[in-house]
């Protein structure tokens, strides 16, 4: 199973106002909020771990079929070259991100050597893919702008 | 303030946070955030702190992880004003 999540940050920066009082803490662990508060750019940092937690998320709901809103149970690692991991109730998933200017987006798998075979397509508007649905993509996720598709390895062959 | 109070009283938070003006126009006790409002999941952190600040309650992680939609939330709140009007 696949997962992943893309943060259009010209949106983010109007939508959200994460250094509203008590925001952070309602979504980061401890040691995350350190990460942010050390992190040279804190909003990339904060839609980083964001995405890696709703890309993690993705995979966790459908596994488990439970759904619900707990992002600070969603524990991020993060790794060298963007590299993370996200560790909820004993589960791992692994992650991969791509920090850009204009976004940020995140793959997520349980196993860690599927993640340099995950295809990735994003689209920018007005030239999203119209009819992606019948691409069979193993995760959608939509922003702002941005559409982002994941196909498993297989599907490609 | 009994459940219609509470689920009016909601309706004004969440309003800032969806453009589905006709799911927002009939929302009731079935209206799910992210479903029906396709309200961004980053924005359900400013919805759980403006009811916060409303109604003077602290929502704590369990009670967050339920408030996906009018129903759990509505229930949510009245039962932590009860708990509060009891002490």
């Amino acid at each position: 199973m696949l997962g992943n999540d893309i943060v259009d940050l010209e949106l983010a920066k109007t939508q959200s106002n994460w250094r509203r009082k008590n925001y952070l803490d309602k979504i980061f662990t401890t040691e995350e909020q350190l990460l942010i508060s050390d992190a040279e750019n804190p909003d990339m940092m904060v839609w980083l771990l964001w995405s890696m937690k709703e890309s993690a998320y993705k995979i966790h709901n459908r596994k488990t079929g439970i759904r619900d809103f707990a992002p600070k149970s969603l524990n991020c690692t993060i790794h060298p070259n963007t590299y993370g991991e996200v560790n909820i109730d004993g589960d791992t998933y692994f992650t991969k991100s791509s920090l850009q200017t204009a976004f940020v987006h995140t793959i997520a798998s349980s196993n860690c050597h599927q993640l340099e075979k995950i295809k990735i397509a994003i689209y920018e508007s007005p030239n999203h893919l119209f009819d992606y649905k019948s691409t069979n993509p193993g995760c959608v996720s939509h922003h702002g702008r941005y559409l982002a598709l994941v196909y498993e390895a297989l599907q490609l062959s | 303030m009994n459940k219609e109070q509470i689920i009016d009283a909601l309706k004004t938070i969440v309003q800032p946070y969806s453009e589905e003006t006709s799911a927002l126009a009939h929302i009731d006790e079935n209206t799910d955030f992210i479903n029906d409002l396709k309200i961004n999941s980053a924005n359900l952190v400013d919805i759980i702190l403006d009811i916060e600040e409303k109604f003077n309650i602290e929502i704590d992680n369990d009670s967050m992880a339920k408030m996906l939609n009018v129903k759990a939330t509505t229930d949510i709140i009245a039962a932590k004003l009860e708990a509060r009007a009891g002490q």
